[in-house]
């Protein structure tokens, strides 16, 4: 019942945008439901898989971009990687007193560019795995092995021959990779509710829809 | 107003995000292409495309970036008028010496809340929430809830207007008896 008061007074605080900015939550979502579906539940290696793939390299190059081009919360300076504060800011979170920042806190900072840089590895992992063929290629190939046509296997299975060292051990660290993501994807997740319960607010609804009722 | 200059950001943004998808299985498509027959006139002219998708892409970027600033000058703008206004408030309930019960009842009826939904809010009974404002009339010297609004937005209404004299008389009259005693300015 004191709330509208006290959200009158929050006005000028130092705070995360709500809502962040559209690109953010789109690339956000869109990021989180692939890695949920080519992590968990689709076929790997499939075509689905590698059409969910080529999206995301998309949403992760545009992220990036904003991440230059951007308002100021949403570029890179706003949030730079910085071990040290990251620390104290667990510390601080212990006690159950964080503070509040102008963008990502600093440690899920650091998670945004963990998250990145494995999301990066997965994909460029991915391309060598799948000769950088787009999916477009694949099934259209994979259309032509089904009608009957069989050249297009002989030629890809010549090629692996070649890069057989190179495509085993991009398929190892494809896996591996991915399966850190998931794991830091569940901390960060984590990290949000413990965050949102010391801070009494929910961060959640920032990167959904703002603040409602459009107040 | 503020809902329909969200929806215009985020509607460039969608439309940024299929955008880049599109431009990115195009460039791969077109990669293969290229790498099937190189300067083919089919390949020139992916490329061509692949040159325009990327610079309306560009385009649509600065264009949402531009709107997230307008967008954020305007809600700064309305939170100092917002905030202006909150203290307003306040400091007049403090003047009027309202109770914290008090003070949160006048809030929501300021805010446009009927009497049951103010109970509903605050979790009591219609009748204590309607003593509750009659209370709040009485401290503020104001007939009804119509006049317990109009007394806040009054001085919104006045300000900057060549303001008619009969208009200010009530606040004048309160402005004459306090300025006897200096420095005991009300507001």
């Amino acid at each position: 019942m004191a709330r509208p008061v006290a959200s009158g007074r929050r006005g000028g605080a130092v705070a995360p945008p709500d809502p962040w900015d559209p690109l953010i939550r789109i690339t956000h979502w869109g990021i989180a439901l692939a890695v949920v579906s080519n992590g968990l539940l689709n076929k790997p290696g499939g075509t689905v898989h590698v059409w969910i793939g080529w999206a995301v390299m998309a949403l992760l190059a545009m992220r990036l971009i904003w991440g230059v081009i951007g308002p100021a919360e949403a570029r890179f300076s706003a949030f730079p990687p910085d071990p040290r504060a990251a620390m104290s800011h667990l510390v601080d979170l212990v006690r159950g007193r964080p503070r509040e920042h102008m963008s990502h806190n600093p440690a899920g900072a650091l998670m945004v560019y963990a998250l990145w840089a494995s999301l990066a590895v997965v994909t460029v992992t991915g391309l060598i795995m799948t000769d950088g063929q787009s999916p477009v290629t694949i099934a259209e190939q994979k259309a032509a092995v089904a009608a009957g046509d069989w050249s297009m296997l002989a030629k890809s299975a010549g090629k692996e021959d070649d890069e057989g060292g190179l495509s085993e051990a991009a398929g190892e660290l494809h896996e591996g990779a991915a399966n850190l993501m998931l794991i830091l994807a569940m901390i960060h997740v984590a990290g949000v509710v413990v965050e949102s319960r010391a801070l009494r607010r929910n961060l959640v609804r920032p990167m959904v829809t703002g603040r409602g009722k459009g107040r | 107003m503020t809902r329909k200059g969200r929806l215009q950001p985020a509607a460039l943004a969608a439309i940024l995000a299929v955008q880049g998808v599109a431009a990115v299985f195009f460039v791969g498509d077109a990669l293969a292409d290229l790498r099937a027959g190189p300067a083919a006139p089919h390949s020139v002219f992916e490329a061509l495309v692949v040159v325009a998708l990327v610079l309306g892409m560009g385009v649509g970027a600065w264009q949402l970036r531009v709107a997230l600033d307008r967008l954020r000058v305007q809600d700064r703008a309305l939170a100092t008028a917002r905030g202006t206004l909150a203290q307003v408030i306040e400091s007049q309930f403090t003047r009027w010496g309202l109770t914290p019960a008090e003070r949160d009842v006048g809030f929501l009826a300021l805010k446009g809340l009927d009497v049951s939904e103010i109970a509903g809010v605050r979790g009591v009974a219609d009748g204590t929430v309607r003593a509750q404002l009659t209370r709040i009339y009485a401290k503020a010297g104001v007939s009804g809830r119509a006049q317990f609004a109009a007394w806040f937005v009054e001085d919104l209404l006045d300000e900057g207007l060549p303001a008619p004299a009969s208009h200010t008389a009530p606040l004048s009259a309160q402005e004459g008896a306090s300025a006897l005693a200096p420095g005991h300015r009300s507001d």
